[in-house]
């Protein structure tokens, strides 16, 4: 250890393993990081990346292994701890107090108090202002220390979330999938801002399983698998592939096939589709377009731009403000949410876990929720639970569902991956005319990610109408026949795939006209 | 590395940690704790537990007494203790349904007061005979009891309003209500309660005569055994139930599934109120034979011990409300006894009541437990082989 | 017209400061109903405190009283940690909970009050009595005409209250105390990352929630009956929460829907009274505030905005 403290990596960790209920979340991993490096943490949903970086924050402590923090052993039990070596997360999930302000959430925890009188204590928020604009003109963050959380658009947020770790002079900047929510031109302004960061000083450990992205602006990265790790590596001098096949372990097929063919009759129609929330804000503003048999209409967008509404509306969870949805010539817009499932309308929800399960249920009730209360299922009132059980256990083979008991597992002790799958199951069986697909691969494994886009190619192909609704644009240049681009509520654009290039999406999803 | 307190939680596991048995293991936990509790209670005033207890065994009528008056024996106390369990079940069966549909309902001692007043009024004064007067007053029960319960649900599905606040509202309006026309109109100014109503038209047959024994008999305890089992049925067999336990345990995803949530909530606010009106016609026309103006029934409110106790299920409530019974009806005999202070019946309740509520609690750290214990084997099973 | 606006503040400024304890604690994320019981054990630990130190100065002197109300406000916080356990620890259903422990405190005081002045006192009773409390006119402002009622015959502890309001008003919004407070009731995960402790705050908002019902039973004791007894349950706890639900859980909303319902009861009285109608009208008069809080229940929950963290159970595993 003759080494200056210069040149000592700033973050090590040395044999780091985490035991959850049931898994081995982090395996025996080791590495270290460099003062002043952009580091990588690469891996699929599921390897460990963000358990082993909550445990760096203090959320976690680890079953075994140590970490030394510039060259000193440190026992990291809380965040504050973590603040104190100033080590600072920007979380994949933002950790943001809606009612109130930019600069109330900078200061949680931190806050500057004066004292009235000598004795009240007062927080001090001109003094925290006058610091937060000094570091927003420091490293290119611009935001409005008086809106309300609730009032701003998410990179907003996300500089909220990076302005919180730099209010606590974080030298070690930790960043979870920060891409996940932006647009390409976002993402290309956040990694022009991590960029900043480095050039002043500040060490980045990045998280992602965007392998582009990670080529793009990172010195050296870690893989990780199943929570081991599987190489560190030089991004510079190696190949996506490499990288990818790491990550995974075999081959990866970076493209579905998919047989171009004629669209048959048209199956849903939406006319001049306005939608307004609660509290009066229009949320879709006047949006039309169709979906035929045999198409893939996928609509792009950032979070948040009415696309979740749309789906709603269809699948008639919420209602409609104005303007009609229409299937196979028939108007749904006065029909119960049962009454649409029967008209041919199959829905997989954003929220598999809250709004597509009962998951204290059996998986067997599960797989026949929406044919659970009409025969055979139930007569005269009485459910037919050995037909439920052997419903599902064709389903179960079918899709290759995997739970601890089968049929009468609780859908709760299921993983995330076959919890979807079940829901996939349950929609695709229901062969609907319809399928309305809400961010179906949503933290999947590659694996199940393969096996569901492949499900969804095949329901296309037997003439199905798919409308697919999703944030990965990877995973809408794979899959669309036809794609529809929402900005604020309207569709800025609709052209078949083939016409367009990721950029051109991503311009279109930023609210860019037409050129 | 072996887990702390290792025996403990072995123990636990074992006997609390079986998924098919919890409900009813962790109930006998809960009672056990409560027991123990009440004991130090008694302890620390000076008295005997087991003679306490048994007391109250006694007093209940499932222990033999060393002396009974004239015409009683241990099957005429017992007969009473059926008699005042019968409206706390169908109060703690109203509680329970409603539990299992996520709503709270705390009105039922409003609702016992509203169905026994009108069935009071309507048929209790009248000189209609038992045969024509006693359904009617079940009928009566039911209708009036449902109406109340729908409408809270309907406040709920409509306007959103907190179903806990508002029944509690309504119990408060019917009790004031009531006794302003009572003490109008039906007003026995001897005992300051209603006026009494007509042998003919009570559910309880007060002091028949069997042998050399009176006792009280409550017709409506076999109804309610069979209400009992018909509940389990619908919740766990039909559609209906499916539809209420979904939409307590999550009304989103029941919404999605095609659930109509509205109609839901208020179909089972009216059948818990159903329930509730059974409990008060039971209670002031059987149990009892008047209405004490402006006093809201405990059994109202132990009820809510019950239900919880019970798990939410109609067998649990059953048993459960037969232990609250028997601790309310043979206090008052141990406290003659043992010279302690009658209110430590609603105390021992109370604390049920408490235990009962961490439940969930008490499972969760077994299920904590139980993961310990299997990653320690797991662990040693590694090291064994490895 | 004066009677009602003294016997309205009377009851209105308990109600009050109740409602703010029920505002700490829901703001903090914790749904608390128990109100009802903790207004009642603070009522009898003010009620056991006056019992046991009255001899103790001469007849006719104020103290015991402002000693009982500190008494009160020691023992809601104290019976609040219960709910605290409970909710927080033991993360049982905080809706249950408060049922719960508005029904043991029920049994409680009944039990403790009667056991006590068997045992210690000698005699059978479950009431506590209380002297009855002085009544102030403030010199010069009580003369002024309609506007001056506000300030006649005002208990001592309507001044406590309007202070202690004054400082819970001041920590929630503008002390990094009420920040946390408030951001646990909206994202308790924003508070766990940015290193505050939930459970500690949380704990410390439910405290201070059986604290101010405290002060506020025993408030009502005073007020209402001069003695303590299983009739102070009288469902005061869950006006209160009527009216946070009402003011949005906001402080001075909440005290514009508390004066309201003061208001309604005395405003009622007084119409029995002018009436002159029979004693038993009485019990009708009583049912005004709950119908009015039935009503407005009805009229304005569809735009209530509670805390979005409002009776989550916080798990810390969850990401």
């Amino acid at each position: 250890m003759s080494l200056p403290p210069e040149s000592q990596p700033v973050v090590e960790l040395r044999h780091i393993t985490k035991y959850f209920p049931g898994i081995i979340a982090c395996n025996d991993v080791s590495f270290s990081v460099n003062k002043g490096e952009i580091f990588a943490l690469l891996g699929e949903n599921g390897a460990g990346k963000s358990t082993l970086m909550s445990i760096l924050f203090g959320l976690y402590e680890p079953d075994k292994g140590d970490i030394y923090i510039r060259g000193k052993k440190s026992i990291i039990s809380s965040p504050n701890h973590a603040a104190r070596l100033n080590i600072g997360m920007v979380h994949q999930h933002f950790k943001l107090v809606e009612n109130q302000t930019v600069c109330e959430n900078i200061i949680l925890g931190k806050e500057p108090v004066t004292r009235r009188f000598g004795l009240f204590s007062h927080l001090d928020i001109k003094k925290a202002r006058k610091e937060i604009t000094g570091l927003s003109a420091l490293y290119g963050l611009e935001v409005d220390p008086d809106k309300r959380i609730d009032e701003v658009p998410v990179s907003t947020r996300q500089k909220v979330e990076i302005l919180k770790m730099l209010y606590r002079n974080a030298e070690i900047l930790i960043f979870d999938e920060p891409t996940a929510v932006l647009t390409p031109q976002e993402i290309e302004a956040l990694l022009s801002i991590i960029r900043n960061l480095r050039e002043g000083g500040k060490t980045i450990i990045l998280i992602s399983h965007k392998l582009e992205e990670i080529k793009q602006v990172a010195d050296r990265c870690v893989i990780l698998r199943r929570g081991c790790l599987t190489g560190i590596m030089d991004v510079k001098s190696t190949s996506t592939r490499e990288m990818a096949n790491k990550m995974v372990g075999r081959e990866v097929l970076f493209m579905v096939k998919k047989n171009e063919h004629d669209f048959g009759r048209e199956v849903l129609k939406v006319e001049n589709l306005s939608i307004r929330r609660d509290d009066g804000v229009q949320t879709v503003r006047n949006v039309s377009f169709s979906v035929r048999e045999g198409e893939i209409f996928a609509v792009a967008g950032v979070a948040g731009n009415g696309q979740g509404e749309i789906a709603e509306a269809i699948a008639g969870l919420i209602p409609c403000y104005e303007g009609t949805v229409v299937l196979d010539g028939r108007s749904v817009n006065a029909l119960s949410i049962r009454e649409r499932i029967e008209a041919g309308i199959s829905f997989i929800p954003e929220d598999r876990q809250d709004t597509g399960l009962l998951l204290d249920n059996s998986l067997a009730e599960n797989l026949n929720l929406k044919t659970y209360y009409k025969a055979p299922f139930s007569r005269w009132g009485i459910l037919n639970k050995p037909l439920f059980i052997s419903e599902a256990d064709k389903l179960i083979d079918k899709y290759d569902i995997r739970s601890a008991e089968g049929s009468a597992t609780t859908v709760r002790t299921m993983s995330g991956g076959n919890q979807q799958k079940a829901v996939i199951a349950r929609e695709i069986e229901l062969d609907s005319r319809l399928l309305v697909f809400v961010q179906p691969t949503r933290g999947l494994d590659i694996g199940a990610i393969e096996t569901i886009h492949s499900d969804i190619i095949a329901q296309r192909d037997k003439g199905k109408a798919v409308l697919l609704i999703s944030l990965e644009l990877d995973e809408i240049m794979a899959l669309a026949d036809t794609i529809g681009i929402i900005y604020n509520g309207e569709f800025r654009h609709v052209s078949p795939a083939a016409d367009l290039t990721t950029e051109k999406v991503g311009e279109y999803m930023m609210g860019g006209s037409l050129i | 590395m072996k887990p702390k307190n290792y025996f403990i939680k072995k123990v636990m596991v074992k006997t609390l940690g079986q998924e098919k048995s919890q409900g009813i293991t962790i109930a006998l936990f809960c009672i056990i704790l409560s027991l123990l509790a009440g004991a130090l209670l008694l302890l620390a005033l000076g008295k005997n537990p087991l003679s306490a207890y048994r007391s109250i065994l006694q007093g209940a009528g499932l222990w033999a007494k060393p002396r009974y008056a004239g015409h009683r024996s241990m099957l005429t106390d017992f007969m009473s203790l059926l008699d005042y369990t019968t409206p706390m079940l169908f109060a703690s069966l109203s509680v329970a349904v409603a539990l299992k549909c996520g709503l709270f309902n705390i009105g039922v001692p409003g609702m016992m007061i509203f169905s026994g007043f009108l069935a009071t009024i309507t048929v209790g004064y009248s000189t209609l005979p038992g045969w024509v007067a006693r359904p009617l007053v079940v009928l009566i029960g039911l209708a009036s009891g449902s109406l109340l319960g729908a409408f809270i649900g309907l406040l709920k599905h409509k306007f959103n309003t907190n179903e806990v606040v508002s029944s509690i509202m309504l119990n408060y309006i019917i009790s004031y209500v009531t006794s302003f026309f009572i003490q109008t109109d039906f007003i026995d100014p001897l005992t300051r309660q209603s006026l009494k109503i007509n042998d003919a038209t009570r559910l309880t047959l007060n002091d028949a005569v069997l042998g050399n024994l009176k006792m009280d008999i409550p017709l409506l305890l076999p109804v309610g055994l069979i209400i009992v089992a018909a509940l389990g049925f619908m919740l766990n067999q039909t559609r209906y139930g499916f539809d209420l336990k979904a939409v307590g345990m999550n009304s989103r995803a029941s919404r999605y599934a095609g659930v109509t949530i509205g109609r839901t909530r208020i179909l089972s606010m009216g059948l818990s109120g159903a329930l509730a009106g059974l409990a008060g016609v039971t209670y002031f026309m059987g149990t009892f034979a008047s209405i004490q103006p402006a006093v809201l029934p405990g059994t109202g409110f132990d009820a809510i011990a019950v239900a919880l106790l019970g798990n939410s299920s109609p067998p649990g409530c059953l048993l459960a409300s037969l232990l609250v019974t028997v601790i309310n009806n043979g206090t008052t005999y141990m406290s003659s006894r043992m010279g302690v202070l009658r209110e430590i019946a609603s105390l021992l309740t109370g604390i049920l009541l408490l235990i009962s509520a961490c439940r969930v609690f008490i499972q969760v750290l077994v299920q904590k437990y139980k993961q310990e214990l299997e990653n320690y084997y797991q662990t040693r099973k590694e090291a064994i082989h490895g | 017209m004066d009677n009602i606006i003294i016997n309205g503040m009377a009851f209105s400024m308990p109600l009050f400061i109740i409602a703010v304890g029920g505002i700490y604690s829901e703001s903090s994320g914790i749904t608390n109903l128990a109100l009802e019981g903790l207004l009642g054990f603070g009522a009898f630990c003010g009620g056991l405190t006056v019992a046991v130190i009255e001899h103790l100065f001469p007849a006719g002197s104020a103290l015991p009283m402002y000693i009982a109300l500190f008494a009160a406000t020691v023992g809601g916080a104290a019976y609040a940690v219960l709910h605290g356990v409970l909710c927080i620890t033991f993360k049982a259903n905080q809706v249950i909970s408060g049922v719960v422990i508005n029904i043991l405190s029920l049994a409680l005081t009944a039990f403790l009050a009667n056991q006590i002045n068997t045992a210690v006192f000698g005699k059978t009773s479950n009431k506590f009595l209380l002297a009855v409390s002085p009544r102030i006119d403030i010199p010069v402002v009580s003369k002024i005409p309609l506007a001056g009622a506000f300030f006649t015959s005002v208990y001592p502890f309507e001044f406590i209250i309007i202070v202690v309001a004054v400082m819970a008003w001041y920590v929630l919004y503008k002390t990094p105390a009420g920040l946390r407070i408030r951001a646990c009731g909206d994202n308790p995960h924003a508070v766990d990352a940015a290193g505050g402790n939930v459970a500690a705050i949380r704990y410390g908002a439910v405290i201070t929630s059986g604290a101010l019902s405290g002060l506020g039973g025993i408030c009502f004791a005073y007020s209402i009956s001069s003695n303590f007894s299983p009739s102070i349950f009288m469902g005061f706890g869950y006006l209160s929460i009527a009216a946070f639900i009402f003011g949005n859980w906001k402080i001075l909303p909440t005290l514009a829907t508390c004066l309201l319902f003061g208001f309604a009861r005395s405003g009622g009285y007084a119409l029995v009274t002018k009436l002159e109608l029979p004693g038993s009208y009485s019990d009708l008069v009583l049912t005004m505030p709950y119908v009015l809080t039935l009503v407005l229940l009805i009229f304005f929950s569809k735009t209530n905005h509670p805390p979005r963290a409002l009776g989550e159970i916080y798990d810390k595993g969850k990401r």
